[in-house]
This record gives structure tokens, C-alpha cells and sequence, in this order.
């Protein structure tokens, strides 16, 4: 009777097991690590796929923190599993660069796209130019910010940023506007019962139920919300944050010919326009944003966009990120 | 006592082998990395290095934290799970075999959904219940805050007394009564026979029970995570998660992580060290190999005050956070009012049918929990067996390595495990799910070898000596007396494995490859992405797989019971 159970829950246990790897994906297959979320990724691979049928492509989606955890973790081990990486975390793909581990590839599609990184070689290729304003809950803040000083307007308003040891387009952000703005604009943030959040897309989130006033938000993930009807509205202060997203392909790819397909295929017209309707700001100059969004355009978004120092940036960024966590992490 | 015979391999011999061999390939050699991989670099140790990542302040105020969360945690927990476990097996409180399942319910919720649940309906400037009785009363000020250690400590409270619960339920369902009754019979009250002999009788399980808590607690990343980190509240595993995602996750942070995990390690040897000498003064084996149906406690009046306070605790603890998830699980984006225009079943129907993400997830956590928690509990019964019955030298070091993993935090644990399994020694399993696999069993041994040790402590060795002077073979001895009674306790390590497993988090979140994603995973990653309603959706529908599968095992338990 009990063995008899006991049997047939080994049975299964071990017929699971056995079933388990038939799920797993071949080695031929196109694997993209990237902090792009379902929304913009999942209709371009599809894209992609309809394209190349022989292509298969797996993603897996994160912050840039962790999947760099990631691949430190697989060197260690001796092989970095993805072929390509794409984020928003530049500093991370010159630090790449520097150790050797990205495969140059100057697409021929790459001739004509807005390239706001120095030093382009073709190791990593900017891909779309992420864009982040002010999200506020529409409910609580009847009136939508103009500038970043409308956020000391109201006392005691919460306002999230996420995480930028976690979040690559939050630790660009928290850079630019403390270069603009030097870092008391983040103390009195803090005084105004600003917090730190997690990832990107969450802070968002808790500002649409409410939780915060406002928030750092990136421009697809926020719309793809105002689309399902949630209370949210995005501002687009004068000073703008753009942050490029740049794509690279890793040295030693097994699927290095596909992998330079997917780049080529990240910057046509057709990819470009699947970024434009998910509403943030394509590299293809021919490409616009669907007016809906009100976004502003490629050329206007430059114009307006806090300067990147790179050079800064790439050597600050443990230090970006300690002021900011001493200003946040502490207690209340 | 068995004298066992040196020198011949028989029966004794293999076991104890296989088990040393079973602890060491899968939890010696990876926490061994750990400890290689933080005290030496490049070969060479370097204790400089672990001093100035030590002398971070931090580091000390994690420690606190952790330390501080984990024995409010254990405290409420014991004292709550004591209670409860006392009332639906030793009193008349009505419906006791049904609240008995209620109360294993929060064992099967991962407490970082807990959390999240918590969160959408106490957080103070929008969770549901304080904006129902800010309105109710006119209130200007929230009346709760679930931002805090008060929060943290009640939430983990009410995910992890079953650890309590199960220990001393099974205790108490298998004691002795006639220690009771004699008593009753020489006139002794009922205060005195419960401090006299029921708590000491118990005291093995309560306190085990409160160790696991004390050891998981101190190593649980999800509950902090949600409710601490965002407010300047962090413990260890949060500290090591944080910092291995710092400085671009260089090998730099991943050996800081290590160095913490250090710590914990050793504050999970002293734990274990204490547990030890406190248990050393004395053990009962209390079960002679026959059932008995313990005497129930009138409750009298109090009968209906405490069904009510039952259920009233499962109704806000379990039914609460459970229909929030669902709700909001049906909303279409997060934020909107919960109204039926709001409501619909598109994301359930999404996650289910149209997401390979999520179809995969389900999938692999499905497979991966019933591996694990077959394999363990094989392993489990027979390294307790070693460890509790046979005298052996050294088997307190078998111990220690089976609590091991439990203490080390699973991003640590996934570490190691990556260390010792990528191909260095020859075998890589990195990126599949025979990895994970590998990284359950040793953060599930604990689990197993508590639940059985504690079985095995309360079989007496009488029943063995008697079978062997019938003329029983080792073997025969183990196979038709042991095994029979310890069988509850193989049951009860196959949930205490199956169903954490099930929506596991901390260990997966860093061995998964795209397609090998399990369910907790895909919340926690989804949760983290922003897609709230996406994320409840999947938890609801874990928590519909969970229970399920605890009713087809409860449906065949009872079947062979009957």
C-alpha cells in the first residue's frame, strides 16, 4: 500500500526528470541576455524569427545588474552562455570591451543610425535611445510636472527611483542629474520622503497603485501601462534624460553569423519601427514615434538631453552608485 | 545499544559510506568552494582581504538585522505554532483534522508572495485595508505600516510557524499518553502535567522546529527583500544579493558574498552547537512502535472562543493575502480600482496559454520539486539513520554538513554549486536543470534529515534488538521494522521538500538559463519587472498547483491509511 505510493511517486519523479531536458533548448539557438522588457524584446525575436526561420531565439530578460552577475558568474565557469547582450548599462559594455570579451561587428545597416557613443568600433551598437521623465499617478497629481523642480512642490511626496546597482537606465539617470543638478537635488528628494526601488519597471508600478506620487520612469514600459488604462501620466522635463541602449555580441559565439543577423535585423527600418510603437526613441533617423505618445522626437530629444560625459560616467559608476545608496539606503 | 562489527562491509558499512559520500559530494565540496573561494586568491590565502570586507559597517548591521528579525521571528513563530499544533491534536476544538490542513496552508504560500500580498493591502499610502479604514473612520493618518521590522517579523511569522506546527504535531500525535495519564491518575493537574511532562516531552521538537526558523530566517532573502530594502532594512542574504549586483557583478563582489556567507555559516555552527548541548540533557524516545490516540482536552467554554480565533487567524493570514493575489492577479494593469469592469481572466489565460515563459516555468518547477524531494527523502532517511541509530565517530561532523546548507542563503548555495558543477571537476551541468536539481538537494537535506532524525529519535531501539534476536538480518530489521515507522517522517520530508521547492527562489534565480526558469523565478522577475498583475496571475496559479498536488498526496496517504 505505502510502497506501493512510494513507487509511483519515484516513478514519476524520475520520468519528470527524464522528460525535463527534452525542454531544453539546442545548441544552435540565438541566446540574448537583455534588460529590455517582454514588451519591446518579445516582438522583435518574433520578428526576427519569421524572418529566419532557421534561427531559433531564447531571451531572458533582467536588470542589467543581474545579468552581469550573470555572465561573471558563467566566466567563471568558462563559458558566457548568451551571444548577445543588450542593455542600458554603458559603462558595462566598455568594461567588456576592455577585457577582450565582444566581438566587433560594424553592421552595414549601422551607416545612418543617431550614434550618441564615442569611439564607435562596431563592439557594441546602440540600438534605441531610452528616454525617462516623470511618471505621476494621475489621481494624486491633478497637475503634471513641468521641470524637476516640481517635485518639491508638494511636502512629503514619495518619489521612487529605482535601484541603479540593479537598474542601468536609473544609475545613467541618477549620473546625469547629479552631474546637472549636484547631489543635494537628491538629498532634498530624500527629504521629501523619496525611496529607493527596485527594478525599472517596478517603481512604476507602485506609482500607478499609489504608493509613490511620482517616479524615474522609462518611457515604453510607463505607456504600455497608460495603454491598459493605469492611472499614470509621463513628463518630459526641459533637461532630458536619453540613455542609449546599445547591443554587442560576445567573442567566441557559437552562433556568430546569426548573432550578426540579429544586429543587422535590430537596425532596420522594420525592427525600428516595432521600437517606435512601443514609444521609445528608435536610432533609425527615418523611424518616428507614433504621435500618441507625445514623445519627443530624435532631434529634439538631443537637443534637450543632459550631455553624456562617457569618459565620466564609465570611471564613475561604483562611486555614482555609493553616494546614491548612502543618500537612499539609510533608515528613515 | 547494537554494538556494531568493525571491520566486515555489511549492511552498516554501506550505509555509512553512501551517506558520507551523498554529504560530501553534494554539500561539502560546494560550501568548501565558498570557504576556498573567500579566504584565498589566486591560490594564495589572504586573510587582509577578508578583514577589510569584514570591517565594513554594513556587514555588522546586517548581521544585527538578520539576528534581530530572526528571533522575533522565532519567538512569535514557536509560540504560535506550539499553540496551534496543542489544539488541533490534543484538545476537542470541533473540525480539528480540517484545521490542521488549514494551518500547513501558509507553508505551501512563498512568503515573498506573502509579502507582496501584504504589501499591496497594508502599505500606508495605498494598501487596501488602510485605505478601507482611513475612509471608514475618517482617519488623516494610515493606521498600519508594513514597512518595518514589526512587519517583517509578522509576516515572517506567518509563513514560517509551520515548521513549528509539523514538528510538534507529529510529536504529539505519536507520544505516549499513558506518561499523562499515569500522572492524571497520581493527582497531578493539568498545569503540572503539561510543565511536568508534555513540554519536556516536546521540548526536542519545539526546539528543533525553532531552530529551522531561527536558521531560515537568518538566511530568508524574500520577506526583506520586499518589505526592508526599499526602507534602508537589510539582512545578510539581502546584503550578499545587493552586493554581488553591485560593481557589475565582478568576482571581486561575488567573494565579498562569499566572505558573508562565512559568517552566517558560523553563526549557524553556534546555533547548532547550542541546539546540540541543550538536547544533550536529554533525550526521549517516547514512541515503543505502537499507536496510541492520545487523550483529548476538554476546552469547555473556551471550545467556540478559540474555533473562532482559528479561524479568524487562517482568515486573515491565508484566505486575506490569497484573495488579494487573485484579484489583483485579474486586474488588467496594476493601480486600478478592484471593480468587475477591471476584473477578467486575460492574464490567467495569458500566462497559461500564450506565454512560453511562464509554460516553461511551470513545467520546470513541477519536475524539479519532485526530483528533489524523491531523491531527499531517500537520502535523508537513511544519513539520519546513520546519524541517530548507528555509532559511529565523527557523525556529529555528518550532521553539521546536512545543516549546512540550510544556513548558507541560497544565492550563496547556487554558488557554490556553480563552483564545483561547471565543468572544473569535470562534470558541467551549468545551464540545465540537473544544476538545479543538484543545488535543491542540498538546500533541501536539512529538511530531511530533521523530519527523520526526529522520527528516527522516537523509535526504540528495542524493536531492531528484538528483531535481530528473532534472527532478522540487518537488512530484514531495517526494511520491516524501521522503515514502517519512520514512514511518517519520510512523508513529512517529502513536503517539507516538495512544496518549498516548488516555487523556490533564491537558489533558482541564479542557476536559471532561459528555458530553464522556474515558477518563483518568473513571479520574482516579473514582480521586479513592474508586471504586478502578470506576477499575482502566476502566483495564483502556483498556489492552484501547490494545492492541488497536496491534495492528490493527501488523497493517496489516506487511501493506504484506510
Amino acid at each position: 500500500m505505502k510502497r506501493r505510493f512510494t513507487a509511483a511517486l519515484a516513478g514519476l519523479a524520475l520520468s519528470a526528470l527524464l522528460v525535463a531536458p527534452a525542454s531544453q533548448a539546442s545548441a544552435a539557438d540565438l541566446v540574448i541576455y537583455t534588460s529590455m522588457k517582454e514588451a519591446l524584446i518579445g516582438p522583435m525575436t518574433k520578428a526576427f524569427m519569421a524572418k529566419h526561420p532557421d534561427i531559433k531565439v531564447d531571451h531572458q530578460s533582467a536588470g542589467a545588474g543581474k545579468l552581469m552577475a550573470k555572465i561573471a558568474a558563467e566566466r567563471q565557469s568558462g563559458t558566457i552562455l548568451a551571444d548577445i547582450l543588450w542593455t542600458s548599462e554603458v559603462p558595462d559594455f566598455y568594461a567588456l570591451k576592455r577585457e577582450g570579451l565582444l566581438e566587433p561587428y560594424v553592421s552595414p545597416n549601422a551607416k545612418d543610425i543617431l550614434n550618441p557613443l564615442p569611439d564607435f568600433d562596431g563592439s557594441f551598437t546602440p540600438i534605441r535611445l531610452g528616454t525617462l521623465g516623470i511618471v505621476y499617478n494621475t489621481r494624486f497629481m491633478k497637475k503634471a510636472p513641468e521641470k524637476w523642480s516640481d517635485l518639491f512642490e508638494k511636502k512629503n511626496s514619495p518619489f521612487g527611483i529605482a535601484n541603479p546597482a540593479l537598474s542601468g537606465t536609473a544609475f545613467v539617470s541618477v549620473f546625469l542629474l547629479s552631474e546637472q543638478f549636484g547631489w543635494d537635488f537628491f538629498k532634498d528628494l530624500k527629504k521629501n520622503k523619496a525611496k529607493m526601488g527596485k527594478g525599472s519597471g517596478q517603481v512604476i508600478d507602485d506609482t500607478a497603485k499609489g504608493d509613490l506620487l511620482a517616479c524615474l520612469g522609462v518611457d515604453y514600459q510607463t505607456f504600455s501601462k497608460i495603454d491598459k488604462g493605469a492611472y499614470l501620466g509621463m513628463a518630459y522635463p526641459p533637461e532630458m534624460l536619453v540613455v542609449p541602449s546599445p547591443a554587442a555580441i560576445f567573442k567566441n559565439s557559437p552562433n556568430l553569423e546569426a548573432a550578426k543577423k540579429f544586429i543587422d535585423f535590430m537596425l532596420t527600418e522594420e525592427c525600428q519601427k516595432i521600437v517606435a510603437e512601443n514609444g521609445t526613441l528608435p536610432v533609425h533617423p527615418g523611424v518616428k514615434v507614433p504621435a500618441k505618445y507625445n514623445l519627443p522626437d530624435q532631434t529634439e530629444a538631443m537637443k534637450r538631453a543632459i550631455p553624456i560625459d562617457y569618459p565620466k560616467l564609465i570611471t564613475s559608476k561604483q562611486a555614482t552608485v555609493d553616494q546614491f545608496t548612502e543618500i537612499f539606503g539609510k533608515k528613515k | 545499544m547494537p554494538v556494531m562489527k568493525r571491520r566486515s562491509f555489511g549492511v552498516p558499512e554501506m550505509l555509512l559510506f553512501l551517506s558520507v559520500a551523498i554529504l560530501v559530494i553534494v554539500v561539502a565540496v560546494p560550501v568548501l568552494l565558498i570557504l576556498y573561494t573567500s579566504f584565498f586568491v589566486d591560490g594564495h590565502f589572504n586573510a587582509g582581504q577578508v578583514m577589510s570586507i569584514l570591517s565594513e559597517p554594513d556587514i555588522y548591521e546586517a548581521l544585527l538585522n538578520s539576528l534581530f528579525i530572526a528571533s522575533g521571528t522565532c519567538i512569535m513563530s514557536t509560540f504560535i505554532g506550539t499553540l496551534f499544533a496543542w489544539l488541533v491534536v490534543r484538545t476537542d476544538l470541533p473540525y480539528k483534522g480540517f484545521m490542521k490542513t488549514l494551518f500547513l496552508v501558509p507553508f505551501m504560500l512563498p512568503s515573498f508572495i506573502g509579502a507582496i500580498a501584504w504589501k499591496m493591502l497594508l502599505s500606508p499610502r495605498s494598501g487596501y485595508i488602510n485605505i478601507l479604514l482611513m475612509d471608514l473612520f475618517n482617519l488623516e493618518e494610515p493606521v498600519f505600516d508594513i514597512y518595518g521590522y514589526g512587519g517583517i517579523m509578522a509576516i515572517e511569522t506567518m509563513y514560517l510557524f509551520p515548521f513549528v506546527f509539523i514538528q510538534v504535531c507529529g510529536a504529539l500525535e505519536r507520544m505516549d499518553p499513558t506518561l499523562e495519564e499515569s500522572a492524571r491518575i497520581s493527582g497531578a493537574s493539568l498545569l503540572t502535567i503539561t510543565r511536568k511532562i508534555t513540554l519536556p516531552l516536546m521540548a526536542p521538537s519545539i526546539m528543533s522546529g525553532a531552530l529551522l526558523i531561527v536558521l531560515y530566517s537568518m538566511a530568508h532573502f524574500g520577506t526583506v527583500a520586499v518589505l526592508g530594502m526599499e526602507n534602508g532594512i537589510f539582512n545578510i542574504p539581502v546584503l550578499i544579493y545587493e552586493k554581488i549586483h553591485q560593481s557589475a557583478g565582478s568576482f571581486d563582489s561575488i567573494r565579498a558574498g562569499t566572505v558573508m556567507a562565512a559568517v552566517l555559516i558560523v553563526s549557524a555552527a553556534f546555533i547548532i552547537w547550542l541546539q546540540n548541548k541543550v538536547l544533550s540533557r536529554g533525550r526521549y524516545q517516547i514512541i515503543a512502535g505502537k499507536s496510541f490516540r492520545p487523550m483529548e482536552v476538554k476546552l469547555r467554554g473556551l471550545r467556540i472562543p478559540l474555533f473562532i480565533f482559528c479561524l479568524a487567524y487562517i482568515g486573515f493570514t491565508i484566505v486575506l493575502p490569497t484573495v488579494t493575489i487573485f484579484l489583483v492577479g485579474g486586474l488588467s494593469t496594476y493601480g486600478v480600482d478592484i471593480t468587475w469592469e477591471n476584473l477578467s481572466l486575460d492574464n490567467y489565460k495569458f500566462i497559461l496559454f500564450e506565454w512560453d515563459l511562464t509554460r516553461d516555468a511551470i513545467w520546470n518547477s513541477v519536475s524539479l520539486g519532485l526530483g528533489a524531494a524523491v531523491i531527499t527523502m531517500f537520502a535523508g532517511v537513511m544519513i539520519s539513520y546513520v546519524i541517530v541509530k548507528m555509532q559511529v565517530r565523527g557523525k556529529g561532523i555528518l550532521e553539521f554538513l546536512g545543516m549546512l546548507p540550510f544556513s548558507v542563503p541560497g544565492s550563496v548555495i547556487a554558488l557554490g554549486v556553480i563552483l564545483a558543477w561547471s565543468g572544473k571537476f569535470g562534470i558541467n551541468l551549468y545551464n540545465t536543470v540537473w544544476i538545479i536539481l543538484v543545488s535543491y538537494i542540498a538546500r533541501y537535506m536539512a529538511f530531511s534529515l530533521k523530519a527523520n532524525s526526529a522520527a528516527l529519535e522516537q523509535v526504540h531501539d528495542s524493536l531492531v534488538e528484538a528483531a535481530r534476536a528473532c534472527g532478522a538480518g540487518m537488512g530484514q530489521a531495517l526494511k520491516d521494522i524501521v522503515l514502517p515507522l519512520v514512514r511518517p517522517g519520510m512523508f513529512a520530508a517529502f513536503f517539507l521538500i516538495f512544496l518549498p521547492a516548488m516555487r523556490e527562489l533564491t537558489v533558482s534565480i541564479m542557476l536559471y538559463a532561459p528555458t530553464t526558469r522556474t515558477i518563483g523565478v518568473a513571479i520574482y522577475t516579473l514582480n521586479e519587472d513592474g508586471e504586478t498583475v502578470l506576477s499575482a496571475a502566476l502566483a495564483g496559479i502556483a498556489l492552484i498547483i501547490i494545492v492541488t498536488g497536496q491534495s492528490v498526496i493527501k488523497y493517496f496517504q489516506n487511501r493506504k491509511a484506510g
